[in-house]
């Protein structure tokens, strides 16, 4: 078992439901092939540097888990037919830091 | 034994004093590496901000000649670099 991290970027123009539908459906593909996710994270929505297909901004989802091979088999496999993800990432770690959360300050100010 | 670092003790000159064009200053980069040593941040793909100070205005990776850092943490920017690129940050 290694520790890994999955960050999807989703299309821009998806509602509430559809977004929380797609983050448990990766959610249940890792927990199915007998995965452990220790953390999932909801960036928001941001904007890219450059144009991706198109578009101007999306949703991003970072998953923190535990996993084998046949579980990044399955994600990789799911979200290369999904039509409604633009980009997919996969990085392996020897340690999970699951403390220090980049993207957090930029949600909180956006609400206030 | 110790080995002496000769190249960083010399004393820096000024390059105007030079005899020919050709002829190469003395003076020499002897800046610290910024990402090695205690304290130093953590190189990751999530964190933007540090990377973006490594990445010119057209999106390139900037040599470790100019911005001084060690080679071995210079491997490591560029492939945090391009992951972080493939995720549309940079």
């Amino acid at each position: 078992m290694n520790f890994y991290e999955h960050t999807l970027i989703t299309k821009q123009d998806l509602s509430t439901p559809e977004l929380n539908n797609i983050e448990k459906k990766y959610k249940d593909i890792i927990t199915n092939t007998e995965g452990k996710v220790i953390k999932v994270e909801k960036w928001g929505l941001l904007s890219f540097a450059k144009k991706i297909r198109a578009y101007n901004k999306g949703f991003y989802i970072h998953y923190k888990f535990e996993a084998e091979n046949k579980t990044l088999n399955e994600i990789k496999r799911n979200s290369i037919i999904d039509g409604s993800l633009l980009r997919h990432l996969t990085v392996k770690y020897k340690k999970l830091d699951t403390e220090t959360e980049y993207f957090k300050e930029n949600n909180e100010k956006k609400k206030q | 034994m110790k080995r002496r670092n000769n190249k960083l003790n010399k004393r820096p000159q000024n390059p105007l004093n030079k005899l020919s064009l050709f002829q190469k200053t003395d003076s020499r980069f002897s800046k610290k590496c910024p990402l090695s040593g205690k304290g130093a941040p953590v190189i990751d793909y999530k964190n933007i901000k540090l990377l973006k100070r490594y990445v010119s205005d057209t999106d390139k990776i900037m040599p470790s000649r100019i911005t001084s850092v060690s080679q071995n943490k210079q491997r490591k920017l560029t492939s945090e670099i391009k992951k972080a690129k493939i995720l549309g940050f940079i």
